[in-house]
């Protein structure tokens, strides 16, 4: 038996901004307080789901504080939601807080950081298909490449708190260590060039970083380190063993061939350019295998996945 | 609140447009899909369709462009598995059909005229997003006469909506066309044809190229369409109007009454609020007590008549 894979109380709701900070060098991190219905509808996120948030009537900065490449993006206006996943979700009586870890890339994520504590944010969620954590497994093997930390973060979060069983193991990956959103940097730790990560240590779960630029850990791509572990631990029956992946395409096809290669079952979690999150407008096609044919079908982004399984996803077919 | 629509009477007159809806059930978490005055689903074609490569879509200020490609399950997996869903809303349901010939469109129309469930049908011959057929035939006044005649013999008791391509020269000839090959009502407007550019790769953001462009962008060309078919061609041939490009709210669906509709329906504006179409009811009905209007069709066409 797998675990609920999804929260079934889609929704439109009102979450109040705790606080939204700037939290490392690239991104921010916004936190909500969902009361009520809201509160109960979001108890229920399964981690690897996502939120659409209407940024449409946030304010801009003011212009001299935009970076100059993201000037012209702007002044343009939002008319769609965003997709963001939530990095951390509390759940307290009748009180639900979570986390949003984003980086500024364009008009939408530049007028997030307008937001004070005690503003309200219009949210549509808790939607898709998070991550399953099939019964067996063992050992969680979690690989992040830069902004794909945050859903990986809360898996690491629920196995810790709801499957202590289970062993978890990161693998951060990076172009340069300044380029994750962690709040505290790396410290080295131990000989083998695994690093604390401190949002993962805090949970019991070990980590190692691989960064592009040998700025920390591992200096190459972040799936060298995994091919490590799985050669290191050989012995390991396969059958305990589940990768969970977030982050570029490139670098989930690259975690899916090493997976397959081994016959390890492997999640993707998947991103697409969306309109709506909600299955009215097949924007977000992910293309996948059929069982047993060679045939191609698209499915939905936001109703079949984020998470899909990685033997179905038909790689590099988006780079957007 | 409610309306006559080309021979039906409907609840109220608001719609969900085709491709923004998906098959109702998507919606049903939001609302109750049973408050619409009318649903159309995507696009159906004869065969199954997988749609383009993505990127599908792209924002623009005060819009969208797709270019989804009418993806879509095809007739027979849509008669099994959509088809009873469907049936099982209150609204009239009308169900979009595309295609690339006359023999497709016809095809899917015959097997489903018998479906008790179904109000009626609205023809996409103005698909900015396919190769073959789709914009050509909605171009062309000779064609659209044509295909409308074939599938009206097709259609049995069931209305049939013409849904009219905005780009052309003179809209009042398709419309006319339209309505000579039989059309019970004609909706407008489709996407316009546009593209967006990538400046740093120097090749447009969506696979396709282009993409059709929605949402309040469009609004004022819609408006001043509708009111240009109203006056030049419906009005006198009493044939009744579906308005829809960039509404989102109840002001905007006032507009294209005035303009000339006798119904309305909202595309985009479902993306970002689910259940908008069933706000601009209530909006409508805010409207309509503030105005002292008792029958909202006092409404349609009625701009320039005393306020
Ligand atoms: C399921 C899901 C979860 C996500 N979670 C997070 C998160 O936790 N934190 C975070 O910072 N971001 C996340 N994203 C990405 C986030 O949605 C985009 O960064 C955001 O939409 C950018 O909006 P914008 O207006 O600032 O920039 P835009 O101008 O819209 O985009 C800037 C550039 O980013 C690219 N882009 C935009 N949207 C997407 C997308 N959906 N998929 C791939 N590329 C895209 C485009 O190439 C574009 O040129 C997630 C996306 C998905 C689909
Ligand atoms: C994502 C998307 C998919 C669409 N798919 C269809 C379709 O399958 N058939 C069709 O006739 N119109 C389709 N349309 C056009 C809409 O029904 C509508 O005519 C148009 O978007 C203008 O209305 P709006 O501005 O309210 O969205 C689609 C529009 C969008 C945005
Ligand atoms: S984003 Fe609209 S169907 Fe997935």
């Amino acid at each position: 038996m797998t675990q609920e894979r999804a929260s079934r109380k889609k929704g439109s709701h009102t979450a109040t901004v705790l606080s939204n900070v700037q939290a490392g060098e690239c991104f921010w991190k916004l936190r909500f307080r969902f009361e009520g219905e809201a509160a109960q509808a979001f108890a229920g996120f399964r981690p690897g789901q996502f939120i659409q948030f209407d940024t449409s009537e946030l304010a801009i900065p003011s212009i001299e504080t935009i970076p100059v490449a993201l000037r012209n993006g702007a002044r343009r206006n939002v008319l769609l939601r965003r997709p963001f996943s939530f990095s951390d979700v509390t759940v307290e009586s009748n009180v639900t807080t979570a986390d949003l870890l984003y980086c500024i890339v364009g008009p939408a994520s530049l007028r997030m950081t307008t937001l004070r504590e005690g503003d309200t944010a219009s949210i549509v969620g808790p939607l898709g298909n998070g991550f399953a954590v099939r019964e067996g497994t063992r050992i969680a093997l979690l690989v992040v490449g830069g902004m794909g930390l945050p859903p990986i973060r809360c898996l690491a979060k629920s196995l810790s708190v709801e499957h202590p069983d289970i062993t978890a193991v990161a693998f951060i990956g990076s172009r340069t260590v300044n380029a994750l959103p962690l709040e505290e940097r790396p410290a080295v730790f131990e000989e083998d060039l695994s690093l604390s990560v401190p949002t993962f240590a805090t949970l019991g779960v070990p980590s190692m970083v691989a960064t592009d630029d040998g700025s920390a850990g591992h200096r190459g791509p972040v799936t060298e380190c995994l091919s490590q572990w799985l050669q290191e631990n050989a012995d390991r029956p396969r059958e305990e063993i589940v990768v969970y992946a977030c982050g570029p395409e490139r670098m989930l096809a690259a975690v899916a061939r090493i997976a397959n290669e081994k016959d390890i079952d492997c999640q993707v979690s998947m991103e697409r350019r969306m309109a709506c999150g909600i299955g009215l407008c097949q924007s977000c096609a992910i293309e996948c295998r059929l069982a047993d044919s060679d045939e191609t079908i698209y499915k939905l982004c936001c109703q079949d996945g984020p998470v899909f399984d990685a033997r179905e996803v038909v790689f590099g077919t988006d780079d957007a | 609140m409610s309306v006559e629509f080309a021979g039906l009477r409907l609840a109220n007159p608001v719609f969900t447009a085709s491709g923004t809806c998906g098959y109702a059930d998507e919606l049903a978490d939001f609302m109750d899909v049973d408050a619409l005055g009318g649903f159309i689903t995507k696009s159906i074609t004869l065969k199954p369709r997988k749609g383009n490569p993505t990127p599908r879509i792209v924002e623009t200020d005060a819009g969208m462009l797709n270019a989804i490609g009418l993806a879509n399950v095809g007739l027979e997996r849509f008669v099994a598995e959509k088809l009873p869903v469907i049936a099982r809303m209150k609204s009239a349901v009308f169900v979009n059909v595309a295609g690339t010939t006359i023999e497709e469109y016809v095809a899917v129309v015959e097997r489903l005229a018998g479906e008790k469930a179904l109000a009626g049908f609205e023809l996409n011959i103005s698909c900015p997003n396919v190769k073959k057929g789709g914009i050509s035939f909605g171009t062309d006044p000779a064609q659209v006469e044509e295909i409308t005649r074939a599938v009206k013999k097709a259609c049995g008791s069931k209305v049939l909506i013409v849904k009219l391509a905005p780009a052309v020269t003179d809209i009042s000839v398709t419309a006319r066309a339209a309505v000579a090959g039989g059309a019970d009502a004609l909706s407008l407007i489709n996407t316009f044809t546009a593209m967006v550019i990538d400046i740093e790769t120097r090749r447009p953001v969506l696979t396709n190229r282009t993409g059709g462009l929605s949402g309040p962008a469009i609004k004022p060309i819609a408006v001043y369409l509708v009111n240009k078919v109203y006056r030049e061609v419906a009005r006198e041939a009493r044939i009744p109007l579906l308005g829809l490009g960039g509404i989102r709210s109840a002001a905007d669906a006032v507009e294209f009454l005035m303009a000339g509709a006798t119904a309305v329906a909202v595309g985009t504006a479902s993306f970002v609020e689910p259940d908008c179409a069933v706000q601009i009811v209530a909006g409508l009905r805010d409207y309509c007590a503030r105005k002292k209007i008792t029958r909202l069709a006092e409404l349609t066409g009625s701009l320039d008549r005393p306020a």
